[in-house]
């Protein structure tokens, strides 16, 4: 039986509508009274496992989940050992780099050496500046990273922005992007090698819903 | 203060030794029985002997600095130093030779690895100075039967063809060749798509990324392409070996795997030169690479003074692996075995003669395990129990200057 890893969140309606149509129905993790983390769809052909949207590389590069959903930044950031198959161009946006409005940075260069950046994407972030040549400290943070420049604990922050209203309303500018994410379909790259339960079909259907979708919205 | 082993290392307790040992001598039979000789060499080895296959990346191998600051590594693998070994000895002895080891090997952790195993063990073959499909096909075969001497079943033998594919890829211009290599060593289907390479290129590497399934499928696919002769040459061998193997499969005693042939089945560096494989173990509860080798065909020239190289095939099993598939079946001992005899003497002075009858059982049944009670003060009632409570199920009470008195415990 196929296990695919669901990511909690802003991905989750879509991950589950895909699933639907090629027959797997994971609607009910979107009944908000269940409380299940492990659902099978109605036909028993499938089962889905709800997790954390960071985790879900991992349940699929140990193999406890074929296949998951997750966003890009998510692999960037994690660099997880997993087969990555099919753009699902949904969760469209992007890794940025944000300062105060007020501030006198309009690009990530000009950011002070030895400047400080709030991210919850310490590797993306890391790597970046280290492109850069850039040497900068790198403050995690687990939310509200935005408060970072607000407090003046920062110079800066690396997160993701989909409409830019966040940034907008705490009184940030994007200045930088680092990369467009969307989400991805992975898989566990044993399973995929082994294509045991036509592992290789489901990916190939949701491959081509995905296409079909592409020209429908054009 | 408390001393701790380091970061990732482990210690092996009796039980765990025991559990091991079980799954090596199965291994170490089979092996005996295809007439592979253990081989034994230095644990620690100098850098550039490791990494000049190309396969071992000098930030995986633990390393160590020597009195004249030459750079040392404890070994990450075997086959390098089997070959240097090897190399220069192949003068002269009768070739093929077959060799099997049984080592520790370490790994340093990837960085933001938390606590990940350094040390591990490995057991493997290196059949050293023949080459083609019957060599191929024994390491195989070999394979299969340890397989089944653990007795394993549900289990998939993925098998490539390292020079095949490489051959294949040389249809890509030289700036994009390692990127497509890369992404199908990978499995990064998106990264090839991004790639800026021609519509027939892509579509090219695309093929490729799935060039997998059954091998009949498998190699008419490929035949589809518009191969040279050398390419033809090596489907036709594949072919040959694929069927030599179908044949010997279908023996009625063997656990026969499924045979999967995968031509994306690379590494990014060349190390391999014929066939790579896999053996995984496929359970409810997810798949395990057991075991992982294939043909080296210019290894052992790297370490032969005038470069002359001879073939060479191998493959090793990773015991941790081995161990957490057998775990579940039950088949591993559940315990160390007790001790037959447990020799307690009655007094202080009667350990000479508790000493002498341990030793007088011993010597009449050589498997005998007999323990002398060490424990002097115990009293009777908690000697026996004690005796029990570690599965000893006869005791001999020796005094001085009496005869033993044997006593047979109940359940």
């Amino acid at each position: 039986m196929i296990t695919v890893a669901l990511p909690k969140g802003a991905l989750l309606t879509e991950s589950i509508e895909l699933l639907q149509s090629i027959g797997l129905d994971f609607s009910a993790f979107l009944n908000p009274a269940n409380r299940q983390l492990q659902i099978f769809d109605p036909t028993y052909t499938a089962k889905a496992l709800l997790v954390r949207t960071q985790d879900v590389p991992v349940y699929v590069e140990y193999g406890q989940a074929q296949l998951g959903i997750v966003g890009y930044d998510v692999l960037r950031e994690k660099q997880p050992q997993v087969a990555h198959l099919v753009d699902l161009q949904f969760g469209r946006c992007r890794m940025s780099v944000a300062v105060k409005k007020s501030s006198p940075y309009r690009s990530a260069i000009e950011l002070p050496l030895y400047g400080r950046v709030a991210s919850k994407f310490v590797h993306c972030a890391h790597e970046y500046f280290q492109t850069l040549d850039l040497e900068v400290e790198i403050v995690p943070l687990y939310g509200s990273v935005e408060l970072g420049p607000i407090t003046s604990m920062s110079e800066a922050i690396v997160d993701l922005v989909a409409t830019g209203r966040t940034l907008q309303e705490n009184g940030l500018i994007e200045i930088e992007v680092l990369f467009e994410s969307t989400a991805r379909l992975i898989a566990h790259p044993l399973s995929y090698r082994l294509n045991q339960d036509d592992l290789h079909g489901a990916i190939e259907q949701l491959r081509s819903r995905v296409g079909d979708r592409l020209i429908l919205n054009k | 203060m408390v001393y701790q082993p380091p970061v990732g290392a482990k210690d092996l307790f009796p039980l765990d030794v025991a559990q091991k040992r079980w799954i090596e001598d199965r291994l170490q039979q089979v092996f005996h029985g295809w007439g592979y000789h253990r081989i034994i060499t230095s644990t620690l080895e100098r850098l550039d002997t490791l990494m000049a296959g190309g396969a071992v990346q000098r930030s995986t191998v633990l390393q160590l600095q020597d009195r004249d600051d030459e750079a040392l590594g404890l070994r990450p693998e075997l086959t390098a130093s089997i070959a240097r070994a090897a190399a220069t000895r192949m003068a002269g002895v009768t070739c093929p030779q077959r060799f099997y080891y049984n080592a520790n090997v370490f790994r340093r952790a990837n960085r933001g690895d938390f606590k990940r195993q350094q040390e591990f063990y490995q057991a493997g073959v290196e059949l050293l100075g023949a080459g083609g499909v019957g060599a191929d096909a024994e390491v195989l075969l070999l394979l299969a039967d340890c397989v089944t001497n653990l007795g394993l079943s549900d289990w998939f033998l993925v098998l490539g063809d390292a020079g095949l594919t490489r051959s294949l890829l040389s249809a890509f211009p030289d700036s994009q060749r390692e990127p497509v290599r890369r992404a199908i060593a990978h499995l990064n289907r998106m990264q090839l798509e991004t790639l800026p390479l021609s519509p027939e290129l892509k579509a090219r590497a695309l093929f490729l990324f799935d060039l997998r399934g059954r091998p009949e499928d498998v190699l008419q696919q490929v035949s589809s392409l518009d191969l040279d002769a050398t390419q033809h040459a090596t489907v036709n061998t594949l072919k040959a070996l694929i069927e030599l193997l179908q044949a010997s499969f279908t023996r009625e005693h063997q656990v026969a795997p499924s045979l999967v042939l995968d031509l994306s089945l690379i590494q990014t560096f060349d190390y391999y030169t014929g066939i790579v494989f896999e053996a995984i173990s496929s359970h409810a509860s997810g798949q395990r690479i057991l075991a992982q080798g294939g043909r080296y065909d210019q290894l052992l020239g790297l370490y032969h003074p005038q470069g002359m190289t001879s073939p060479g095939i191998g493959f090793t099993f990773n015991i941790e692996d081995l161990h957490q598939v057998l775990l579940p079946t039950e088949q591993l001992p559940q315990d160390t075995p007790p001790s037959d005899w447990l020799v307690v003497p009655t007094t202080a002075s009667a350990y000479a003669a508790a000493f002498a009858y341990a030793q007088t059982i011993r010597d009449a049944t050589p498997a005998m395990r007999v323990e002398v009670e060490l424990n002097g003060v115990a009293s009777a009632d908690a000697i026996r129990l004690s005796a029990r409570d570690r599965r000893i199920r006869q005791i001999a009470w020796i005094s001085a200057d009496a005869a033993p008195e044997l006593e047979a415990l109940a359940d």
